[in-house]
């Protein structure tokens, strides 16, 4: 059983925006436009956080790529009333947006502010509606989502592999974003193999994760920059 | 009343509200009432264990890491829903014992206006003289047939 | 005696059987503000959740302050009514029937809230408990499905206990009117005839309904609290978060019940029923819980302060005397400041005087509620997602009209149930006269 983390070398981040663009393509996330997204209601499932560190002109910036972190013990999962929000037996933490009614608390209880609200039915420009992915649902106006790690290409890879009768193997699947990264900063795969490539970043001791203090036990490990 | 040979327990005593230093009013003063309540207390705890252990047993879901069966948060479904059956209980042990809901039979709307109404429901025909005389003894008592 | 007994029947019945025309207009003007606020609603259902104010990271607001506030107001009535029946304490007489309605209306509104929230609020019998072919249960270690639980089973509660000291009333009522309200009343009052079995089980049955609401009361409060201090979330973990919501319920309570018990003393003429004397005590016991009130939040504040915890500061000094200032000093002057003046020194505490102190209580406590959600959720711990949140004009009309319902139910209740107790208030005042 494949437990699924992900691993950020923040040292290789360029603060591109790929990850992004590629997040929103594959997983059907609509665009609010302008005037919502000013009033903070874009939905970015994937979003690269800027810091500034120093005063001007002596100031370094710093990215950070910010996605559900798929936590071990998830505060947003146990505030469900309906089970919208619970955990997958390969440590996924899963959104099931038909049974979410939209009580948005788990949207409160996560720390990272890694949820979305689907403030009203979802809409694309033209021809933006056109390239919709098939595997991914559309989610209707009142329900939370956020980062799934790309399910539907978990699913199909495990599926390939059992076909092939396999044992799925480090490489087979990897997410929208991981694939967009120019810098191969984010790297996807099974936690529980050892010699897969996140498994041994997770263990780098670079390693961190984000909000560790909080106990939400995160499945994605942030390399921390070298000081240059 | 009693003394013109009718049984305590057939004559009707209606007040306009509860008149506790009146000796008739002391009859029927116990009740198995506060027992009745924690029955029911105790049905609504079962109801609650139960519907708690069906629910938490037909989908064994992992939410952060609680565990499946968790105690601290069934206490308060259990806690609620035993004082529902408490409450329940009472009121309907209300509705039965005090016989609301029937078919109203001695009764005087005088009593709302703060007539105390004492009678006797279906006499018997060798009591009426006597009853009717025992009812007359005190001052500005009003005699009526219904 | 009985004149006296007559003249009481009479007075408390007056408005039950004459109508003025103020009647028509108070429900024509209510009733608009409610319509008003239920097409509101039903533009933000049609529309989407959108239209109000809420946004990335703040998603709960003006709702949730309402939800808590109104459910706050429900602990008047129910919970004094009980501990003032079991304490046996004469004057509350004319008092506990205003009361309970209070709960019963304010919990009745308080529980749309969350209904009114939801995102897909046509789904909201999810969190019902009910038995279905896939065997789908609610989450029960969700604190809202502690609170549907508690909630219904207090609204349950306080409607059975304000109906049970009624039916006497509509015995009453029956017996003096004819035709299709003899009829109805005579169906309420259940066959109600007074004899000594009927009030001792009445009585009987009070007694035990009193003793198992005051603990529901409680722990419906407590669970409100639990659904802020069971998220990790700055300044929301807090053990504290139980008792202080209790206490604050407990207080904006008694605010309501004294601003509801002014307008019945106005409008249906019966100052011979509400005296000074009652206000003066509620007065106290609101001023009771101003201090009770000033003590949590001392307590919660400086605790935090001394733990000194980051995230928690910056939450912390948000309110204090950055963006929330100017509402968080504004909530001390009315819950704290205004009340120890008004109250607190014994020539203020007149009628007016505690009118006007409630009215400053009723206020800071909403304002509360709402300093404790939007602070809070709009400075997590990731400085990249702090937010912050205005309520639209479309949650203030939904929010308003609230008010607007809360007056017009307790207007329908005032005029088709005696608003205070007949039988109760005679008892007492027989009692008197018996013991002497």
């Amino acid at each position: 059983m494949p437990k699924w983390g992900m691993a950020a070398d923040l040292d290789t981040c360029t603060g591109c925006g790929a990850c992004v663009t590629a997040c929103h393509a594959e997983n059907n996330i609509s665009t609010v436009g302008p005037d919502q997204a000013a009033r903070g209601r874009a939905k970015h499932w994937i979003r690269v956080e800027r810091y500034w560190e120093g005063t001007f002109p002596d100031v370094r910036v710093k990215f950070r790529p910010v996605m559900c972190q798929q936590c071990d013990q998830a505060p947003c999962e146990p505030v469900c009333p309906t089970y919208a929000s619970h955990h997958t037996e390969n440590g996924l933490n899963a959104q099931v947006y038909n049974r979410c009614i939209g009580t948005r608390y788990c949207a409160n209880a996560c720390p990272y502010n890694a949820r979305f609200f689907d403030f009203f039915n979802p809409s694309w420009d033209k021809p933006l509606h056109l390239q919709l992915n098939p595997d991914v649902s559309l989610r209707e106006v009142g329900v939370m989502e956020k980062c799934t790690f790309c399910v539907q290409r978990i699913k199909a890879a495990t599926s390939a592999a059992k076909a092939e009768d396999r044992p799925i193997e480090d490489g087979d699947v990897t997410t929208a974003c991981a694939q967009a990264c120019p810098a191969n900063a984010l790297v996807f795969g099974d936690l529980n193999d050892p010699e897969s490539r996140v498994s041994r970043l997770a263990r780098s001791a670079r390693g961190t994760r984000l909000l560790e203090d909080l106990g939400t036990q995160p499945n994605v490990t942030y390399l921390s920059r070298q000081t240059v | 009343m009693q003394a013109a040979g009718v049984a305590p327990e057939d004559i009707t005593v209606l007040t306009a509200y509860p008149m506790e230093w009146f000796a008739f009013f002391r009859r029927d003063a116990q009740s198995r009432m506060w027992w009745i309540a924690c029955l029911g207390g105790l049905i609504g705890l079962a109801s609650a264990s139960a519907l708690l252990w069906v629910a938490e047993t037909s989908w064994p879901m992992n939410v952060g890491g609680l565990p499946v069966f968790a105690w601290w948060p069934n206490l308060i479904i259990m806690f609620e829903l035993t004082m529902l059956g408490a409450i329940l209980a009472t009121v309907v042990t209300l509705a039965v014992t005090a016989r609301l809901g029937r078919r109203t039979r001695l009764y005087d709307p005088a009593v709302a206006d703060g007539q105390i109404l004492v009678g006797v429901e279906h006499p018997s025909n060798e009591l009426l003289p006597a009853v009717t005389r025992a009812l007359e003894v005190p001052v500005g008592a009003d005699v009526k047939r219904l | 005696m009985s004149a006296a007994h007559q003249q009481v029947t009479h007075d408390l019945l007056r408005p039950l059987f004459h109508t003025t025309w103020r009647f028509f207009l108070l429900v024509a003007v209510f009733g608009t503000i409610v319509v008003f606020g239920l097409s509101a609603w039903a533009t933000q259902a049609y529309n989407g959740f959108g239209v109000t104010g809420i946004t990335w990271p703040v998603f709960w607001g003006s709702y949730v302050t309402s939800f808590v506030f109104w459910i706050g107001i429900s602990h008047a009535g129910t919970l004094i009514s009980a501990i003032l029946r079991l304490v046996d304490a004469g004057w509350r007489r004319p008092v506990t029937r205003c009361a309970e309605a209070i709960t019963a209306f304010a919990l009745m509104i308080g529980a749309m809230f969350p209904i009114i929230h939801l995102g897909r609020l046509w789904l909201a019998f999810w969190l019902a408990p009910y038995p279905n072919d896939r065997f789908l249960w609610p989450n029960f270690r969700s604190p809202l499905v502690w609170d549907f639980f508690a909630i219904n089973t207090y609204l349950a509660g306080s409607v059975l206990f304000l109906f049970l000291p009624m039916i006497p009333d509509f015995a009453t009522v029956r017996d003096r009117s004819t035709g299709f309200r003899r009829r109805v009343y005579g169906l309420l009052a259940l066959g109600w005839r007074g004899s000594p079995k009927q009030w001792h089980r009445l009585e009987t049955a009070m007694s035990i309904m009193a003793v198992a609401i005051i603990p529901v009361a409680v722990s419906v409060h407590t669970i409100v609290s639990f659904d802020f201090s069971m998220a990790p979330v700055p300044m929301w973990q807090s053990t504290i978060f139980g008792p202080y919501f209790v206490a604050g319920a407990i207080f904006s309570g008694i605010a309501g019940l004294i601003i509801a018990m002014e307008a019945i003393r106005r409008f249906l003429h019966l100052q011979a029923y509400l005296l000074p004397i009652h206000f003066d005590n509620l007065g106290k016991l609101l001023l009771l819980m101003a201090l009770l009130w000033g003590y949590f939040v001392f307590n919660e504040r400086l605790v935090t302060y001394y733990g000194n915890q980051p995230s928690e500061m910056a939450v912390f000094w948000r309110t204090q005397r950055e963006s929330f200032a100017p509402l968080y000093w504004t909530m001390v002057t009315g819950n704290f400041v205004l009340p120890l003046i008004l109250l607190g020194i014994r020539r203020f505490r007149t009628i007016g005087g505690c009118v006007i102190a409630s009215l400053g209580v009723v206020m800071g406590m909403w304002l509360e509620r709402f300093l404790i959600i939007v602070p809070s959720l709009g400075h997590k711990y990731l400085p990249y997602s702090h937010g912050s949140y205005e309520p639209r004009p479309i949650e203030f009309v939904v929010a308003g009209s609230t008010f607007a319902a809360m007056t017009l139910l307790y207007v329908i209740f005032a005029k088709l149930v005696p608003i205070i107790s007949i039988w109760e208030l005679k008892a007492g005042a027989s009692g008197e006269a018996g013991h002497s």
